[in-house]
């Protein structure tokens, strides 16, 4: 058989974007710094007692199915080993585990914040996730965008929707006159709440990714929606009652430790996390708000959860939510 | 996205190819083609090897809430995504295109961007389009504030070609770029597929299609990158040969032209490589009137034959006075 | 090919010159195409005499472009458009000539990142099309040598293009340190390159005199002057090339000396073979040189570190 023709083929015709399987619902128990954890056992529980309560509303809210089935709902859980890494995994994660026991809670799925930044150790061929989807931001156009002048962007930024004009020239120098213009949220109901963020600062061969963005890229991976050359990625590594490595980068990227857990990737999210990541989280939503995922993972989900009689919304953003507990 | 003139697809398919030569001295191999062409990280670049070697890019979106161009002046705002994509053919020629579809009508205000994003490459009117002024307006040229659809291939092919690693601009001849710029339309029922093809001033050209319900966008895109392709190799070797003084004594100087274009474009001819077969009965027409093929033939033997006698060393002046 | 031509001052007769020097090289069988840098006072299209081609650029000039005002700057075939009645019919063999002029109500303005994007962008698409692209600045350190300065830097994205800089003056005291402050001062573009990445050796390589309206003592020209005044103006020349030797700039330096020709002091125009022989307004000498700079400026010979 020649080889060149199949390669052509297996791009123009043959479907090619891998499946996975879904939760309906996929839970975040939370957000802690690495500074949290150094402050030992007893902050950790009081942070899972303070999530217990909305995690069972969350699971509430989902409710039987129009079916009468039980809904598959997987709870996570994300480490923070990007940016700072206070601690190892055999110091840090038997407590944090034995904390959400205390509180009734199991966490099936650990990740590590890394693994939305760097390639899979697995897979070094595989493009870094983060900048996978650095590349699939389509930026939101102002209105009065046409094409030749791009909503004016500015490398390494994300705005929801038109920056103030930078001022380029000296009043003595610029001929048109140009007056101060205030930025402007697109879209807005009446006035404005203008958002710029940043997705990633340092050179452009050595990034450092802000945790706004390595979050929208945590939500993108829970929703199952991200793929590299149309594989899946992140597909959670087994981890039954071993021992946890001395070395960050040993843990493989997702992990699940609960072997009847039901799937990691789901048809919504909710994350139960403090308010400190509110403005964190507003980010996220700016961001996720302008990723073109790719159509035929969409065109997955569509068909399964229609076959389910389960309701997804079609925009991405709204696959998402959030629970801010009070004490949390 | 669904076929041209179908229930659910696009009424119109509109679109511009720049084409350009790479600007390398000699043509690139395919792992540099891929590398230029990566344009996201994770998506690949498709390679075909057969009938020439051929790499085409992901496609990467634009956002566009602007004016459409009418023909009329009506305004008429769209909101959505324009699709944009390069190809590079032999290593040697590269093409840039940007192409929508439109839907016969939209919702009467913008929705949140989410909904434009689930349909790539569509710009949806704000209330009804306007079809066929569209059309007109389209091919005409926008005026200042409307749709520009140009400005989006060119600078998909200026971002290529700031690929410095690559790329040394140190082109083996010069060339002029090529604008072509394209709508498409469903035939009505019992209407031929046709083509009408109109050569502008500085290197642009119009092409309107009508093309069998339930063409797919990408494909009439494909067409119009294979037409633009082979319409600026014609207009460059042409260009080339024009004023060439085949009779002056120095037999170099029309070697300095002749050469280049035996080294980089004359086995780039190949009308067809890739366009799908129900669209075959456009590029027909073009064989028949003005006969493109013909003509390429008939420069290729010219040059071919003026190579021959430069070898043969025979000043001209060395043969016998008539 | 990309050729900046720069001066300190005015009145050198830098744009003059740099037309040319484009009409020599198109002659040639070059294709060339003259950007108009010269945002203060953009004057090619009266030397290319194309007497619309200034209100036709307005908006669409390269100023509005570098400005992000339009996507497409306004470009004109010289070879088409030109009321020059020598140039009309396009000779046989001949390259390209197309201006991209600029726009009249332009003035300066900062350089900023866009701008730069913009300006590597254009040269990059013209590169395509041209063998030589000669580009006007205006008089000065000024924001357009900054901008060319910038783009031409290792990081700035031409960094990859064979690149040439004229500095034009006149065969002055004063031009003379002008230009050699322009190139060598503390402010100069030497420096100023080091500090935007260029290497000062590859920098001086490719930056070459052209000595303008420089009077020639043995000229018909000066045939009635007084031995005396003859003896004064032979030492004030001795001066002066002292002056420049010592300054930098001497005959080693000078890629072309464009001697005094009274139609340019005249008229800012392009001088045509006609002029010299058929109305013999001209001089021949002013072709020759023309024409010398022109295959000089092409030949690898006359560049590199000395």
């Amino acid at each position: 058989m020649n080889r060149s023709a199949a390669v052509f083929r297996e791009t123009s015709a043959e479907p090619r974007t891998e499946s996975v399987p879904f939760s309906h619902l996929s839970l975040e128990l939370g957000h802690l710094y690495m500074e949290d954890f150094v402050e030992g056992p007893a902050r950790l529980r009081r942070h899972f007692a303070a999530v217990r309560p909305w995690v069972d509303a969350a699971r509430a809210g989902l409710g039987p199915l129009g079916t009468g089935r039980r809904p598959r709902i997987s709870t996570c859980f994300l480490i923070d080993d990007y940016f700072s890494r206070l601690s190892t995994p055999a110091e840090l994660i038997p407590p944090l585990l034995a904390a959400a026991a205390d509180a009734g809670l199991t966490i099936d799925y650990l990740a590590r914040e890394s693994g939305c930044a760097v390639a899979d150790p697995a897979h070094r061929d595989r493009a870094e996730l983060a900048e996978s989807v650095l590349h699939r931001l389509v930026e939101s156009p102002p209105p009065g965008s046409n094409g030749f002048r791009p909503p004016v962007s500015r490398t390494g930024w994300l705005t929801n929707g038109r920056r103030a004009p930078a001022r380029r020239t000296s009043a003595a120098l610029d001929s048109t006159g140009t007056v101060w213009q205030p930025p402007s949220e697109t879209g807005a109901r009446g006035h404005s709440v203008f958002m710029d963020v940043e997705l990633w600062n340092g050179p452009d061969d050595d990034r450092t990714w802000s945790c706004a963005f390595l979050a929208s890229v945590w939500q993108l991976v829970r929703l199952g929606l991200l793929r590299d050359n149309g594989r899946a990625v992140l597909t959670p590594t087994p981890f039954d009652d071993q021992e946890f490595p001395a070395e960050w980068d040993a843990l493989p990227p997702v992990l699940r430790l609960n072997p009847q857990a039901a799937p990691f990737t789901a048809y919504v999210t909710c994350s139960v996390l403090p308010a400190r990541f509110l403005p964190v989280e507003h980010a996220v939503r700016v961001i996720l708000d302008q990723v073109h995922v790719e159509a035929e993972a969409l065109a997955q989900i569509a068909e399964r959860s229609a076959a389910e009689g389960f309701a997804v919304p079609a925009g991405v953003v709204d696959r998402t939510s959030y629970v801010f507990p009070p004490g949390l | 996205m669904d076929g041209l003139g179908t229930a659910s697809g696009p009424v119109l398919v509109c679109g511009e190819v720049r084409t350009c030569l790479l600007p390398t001295r000699d043509a690139v191999d395919e792992r540099a083609a891929v590398e230029l062409l990566r344009l996201r990280a994770d998506e690949r670049v498709r390679v075909s090897r057969h009938p020439n070697r051929h790499a085409v890019s992901p496609d990467v979106l634009t956002g566009v809430d602007c004016r459409l161009p009418t023909a009329t002046g009506a305004r008429s705002r769209a909101v959505g995504t324009v699709t944009a994509r390069a190809a590079l053919t032999e290593g040697r020629v590269l093409q840039a295109t940007a192409y929508f579809s439109a839907p016969a009508a939209g919702p009467d205000r913008r929705q949140p961007w989410g909904y434009y994003l689930v349909r790539p490459g569509t710009l949806v009117p704000v209330g009804r389009l306007p079809g066929k002024a569209l059309t007109e307006g389209f091919l005409t040229g926008h005026q200042p504030g409307e749709l520009d659809i140009g400005s989006v291939a060119d600078s998909l092919l200026a971002r290529i070609s700031r690929q410095h690693r690559i790329l040394d601009h140190d082109t083996p001849l010069t060339t002029a770029d090529t604008s072509l710029r394209w709508t498409a339309a469903a035939a009505a029922d019992g209407e031929e597929t046709s083509l009408r093809f109109t050569k502008a001033e500085d290197g642009l050209r119009i092409v309107e299609l009508r093309l069998p319900p339930g063409t797919a966008p990408t494909a009439a895109a494909e067409l119009c990158e294979d037409l633009a392709l082979h319409d600026w190799l014609l207009t460059t070797v042409a260009d080339k040969l024009d004023g060439l003084r085949v009779g002056s004594e120095d037999g170099r100087a029309v070697l300095k032209v002749l050469r280049p274009l035996v080294d980089h474009l004359l086995h780039l001819w190949m009308p067809q490589a890739r366009v799908d077969g129900a669209l075959h009965t456009a590029w027909r027409e073009l064989e028949r009137t003005p006969g493109y093929s013909r003509q390429w033939n008939a420069l290729a033997q010219r040059i071919r034959d003026q190579l021959v006698l430069q070898n043969l060393g025979v000043p001209r002046q060395a043969l016998p006075a008539r | 090919m990309l050729v900046f031509a720069a001066s300190d001052k005015g009145g050198t007769g830098r744009s003059v010159t740099s037309a040319n020097l484009a009409y020599h090289l198109a002659l040639g069988g070059d294709d060339v195409c003259y950007l108009d840098f010269d945002f203060g006072s953009p004057t090619a299209a009266a030397v290319f005499d194309l007497p619309d081609v200034l209100t036709e650029a307005e908006e669409r000039g390269l100023h509005s472009y570098l400005q992000g005002k339009t996507g497409k700057p306004f470009r004109v075939d010289v070879w088409a458009r030109t009321e020059h009645p020598d140039l009309r019919s396009r000779p046989g063999g001949s390259g390209r000539l197309v201006l991209l002029p600029g726009d009249r109500t332009g003035g300066e303005f900062v350089t900023d990142e866009e701008n730069l994007h913009r300006c590597v962008d254009l040269i990059l698409g013209l590169k395509r099309e041209f063998d030589v692209i000669i580009v006007d600045l205006s008089a000065g350190r000024s924001y357009a040598m900054d901008l060319a300065l910038v783009a031409t830097s290792p990081r700035g994205g031409l960094g990859r293009l064979k690149t040439r800089w004229l500095v034009y003056h006149r065969w002055t005291r004063q031009h003379v340190m002008a230009a050699a402050e322009l190139v060598y001062g503390k402010q100069g573009i030497v420096q100023a390159g080091i500090a935007m990445g260029h290497r000062p050796d590859a920098l001086n390589g490719s930056t070459r005199f052209v000595r303008a309206a420089v009077p020639d003592l043995e000229s018909p020209l000066w045939s009635q002057v007084s031995p005396a005044q003859y003896a004064w103006m032979r030492k004030c020349d001795k001066e002066l090339e002292q002056l420049a030797a010592g300054r930098g700039i001497g005959k080693t330096r000078v890629l072309a000396s464009i001697p005094l020709e009274p139609v340019l002091q005249w008229q800012e125009r392009l001088i045509t073979d006609e002029d010299v022989h058929d109305r013999r307004i001209a001089n021949n000498e002013t072709w020759q040189a023309m024409g010398d700079l022109a295959q000089r400026v092409n030949d690898d010979k006359f560049w590199g570190e000395l």
